[in-house]
């Protein structure tokens, strides 16, 4: 079930209803919530409620043990996260990694009977896992008692508006939500609505057409386009991850809060950062501090000197770009994020950078630099294998020869989501105001008006969430 | 009516005015799953709701819209 589709429509207005009409009852309305989110997930593959539910029993099991100071919880901690991965592993990774060792056996003389499971990759596995892991090393660490209750750990976990693309909300950031019954009240109505119109207009709109008529093209075959085509396509799917990826949170966000639940921001305009470190603190914000806390922190991030904090750095982004998926694309991507981070982080405690950091001919290198970067990582990511992202780049070298088909409409959407990094961040919170001052044929009109314009607009092809593969 | 009662009635009459302006997507969304005719009821209903759009001229604007946006950007709808 696909955020901007009729079925979530329908879903959604009977959801909101539903559990708004249990609030009084809370043990009920979790139950309820529990259940409409496992519909959600069954909608695309019930067989797989199975590893929603194992993956709550462990993460259950795991928090009632390692709270406290019992014997060996650092030993169970260990087991349970091990037990997480390996379900993520077996799925996503095991054929990859089949596929190395046989390449490598081969390359020496080799032929081990090794056969790729073949496996369906489970929507969502990725997050679901981050999820899991979050709950039981919050516990571990002091930051959160160990629920009781299996069914507060299940749809933590389950939870439908985060459930397949995140944002990545942390344990001890829901956990307590669950604890009682919400207050419509404390989320603005008006605020949400704008967000997650704002999310489709993005998503329909600006994502699908550059996908749609230009990106999806380009990188399916670089050889017929030409070299000036090719630049173009990366910093246009730049702005389609954006406006895809951003939109689905924006939703997820809107959609979690109109059902009184708080989710963290995701991303803060992340293509007006200055440095590689300063993207990572606006782009995905939620797998940043996900893996500075479980994963950079514990490596020892920064604390045992230079040659350690590269290590972390570059453990982190690899492992980061990894998680994306089981491609060496993800790997090259992660790779370089991690490198620059390293650039970055010695280039911010360098005297240059003290002394002429904040000069604005240094503060529009560091934009430029920095954006002109991420858009170069974003073709390895983008492309769907290392040999045609080798492709890719050899076309842009050599031109193909091909003149350009550079549609007409990838211009304004190139502006509409370049326009989007230089919105005030509390727009969306002054138009919300304005429309609950105003009140309801305020927020009809402006809902009604919106979604209109948005269905007027949206071409009849759609490219799918990018997230959703992860 | 209470806050909570007044946002989900907005909420449904947004949805409401969607599916009045472009319902051709509810009918055929409908149509696609009622190959046992357990949705006979609402499809006909959004049979209705279909028609009265069309007889008040609002569907015809919607799609009118939608063809002309698809021209300006040189999207062929056929």
């Amino acid at each position: 079930m696909l955020f901007p589709t009729i079925e979530f429509g329908l879903f959604f207005a009977f959801a909101l209803a539903l559990v708004w009409s249990l609030n009084a009852h809370n043990l009920l309305k979790k139950w309820v919530l529990l259940g409409l989110s496992l519909f959600f997930y069954a909608a695309w593959d019930w067989r797989f409620l199975l590893l929603l539910l194992a993956s709550g029993a462990i993460s259950y099991l795991v928090g009632l043990y390692v709270e406290g100071d019992r014997p060996y919880r650092k030993a169970v901690l260990g087991l349970g996260v091990a037990l997480d991965l390996a379900i993520l592993g077996y799925f996503k990774y095991l054929d990859f990694f089949i596929a190395q060792a046989l390449t490598l056996a081969h390359q020496f003389g080799f032929d081990p009977p090794l056969a790729f499971v073949n496996v369906t990759l489970p929507v969502a596995i990725s997050f679901l896992t981050f999820h899991a892991i979050s709950y039981a090393i919050d516990v571990y660490r002091g930051r959160l008692k160990a629920s009781r209750s299996p069914l507060d750990i299940v749809l933590y976990i389950s939870f439908f508006p985060h459930l397949v693309a995140g944002p990545i909300v942390r344990a001890h950031e829901f956990l307590p939500q669950l604890a009682s019954a919400r207050r419509a009240e404390d989320f603005g109505f008006g605020e949400n609505l704008a967000l997650i119109l704002g999310g489709l207009l993005k998503k329909m709109v600006i994502a699908n057409y550059l996908a749609v008529r230009f990106v999806d093209p380009v990188f399916t075959d670089p050889s017929q386009f030409s070299r000036f085509d090719l630049v173009m396509a990366v910093y246009a799917y730049a702005i389609q991850i954006y406006a895809d990826f951003s939109a689905y949170t924006d939703i997820a966000i809107g959609a979690a809060a109109l059902l009184g639940y708080r989710f963290p921001q995701n991303f803060n305009q992340p293509y007006r950062a200055l440095g590689i470190g300063d993207f990572w603190r606006r782009w995905h914000m939620t797998l940043s501090a996900w893996l500075r806390d479980y994963l950079y922190i514990p490596l020892g991030g920064s604390r045992h000197g230079s040659l350690m904090t590269t290590r972390n750095l570059l453990l982190t982004m690899l492992l980061g770009g990894l998680w994306h998926g089981a491609n060496w694309t993800y790997l090259i991507w992660g790779a370089l994020h991690g490198g620059a981070l390293v650039v970055d982080h010695a280039y911010r405690r360098s005297a240059f950078y003290r002394d002429v950091g904040a000069k604005p001919w240094v503060l529009v290198l560091d934009w430029a630099a920095t954006f002109h970067f991420v858009c170069f990582c974003w073709l390895f990511f983008r492309a769907p294998s290392l040999d045609a992202a080798m492709q890719y780049l050899q076309g842009i070298v050599t031109d193909n020869g091909a003149a350009s088909t550079l549609p007409a409409i990838v211009w304004p959407l190139l502006a509409v989501g370049a326009l989007t990094q230089f919105v005030p961040p509390d727009s969306r919170f002054r138009l919300g105001e304005w429309l609950d001052a105003r009140g309801l044929p305020a927020q009809v009109g402006f809902g009604a008006a919106t979604l209109y314009t948005i269905v007027v607009m949206a071409p009849t092809a759609s490219a799918p969430f990018i997230y959703f593969q992860f | 009516m209470s806050p909570l009662l007044r946002r989900i009635f907005a909420l449904y009459v947004i949805l409401a005015v969607a599916v009045f302006a472009f319902p051709g997507g509810l009918v055929s969304w409908l149509d696609d799953r009622n190959r046992t005719g357990w949705l006979d009821a609402p499809l006909g209903l959004t049979r209705a709701i279909d028609a009265a759009s069309a007889a008040v001229g609002v569907k015809p604007v919607g799609q009118r819209l939608r063809k002309a946006f698809a021209r300006a950007i040189g999207e062929d709808e056929g």
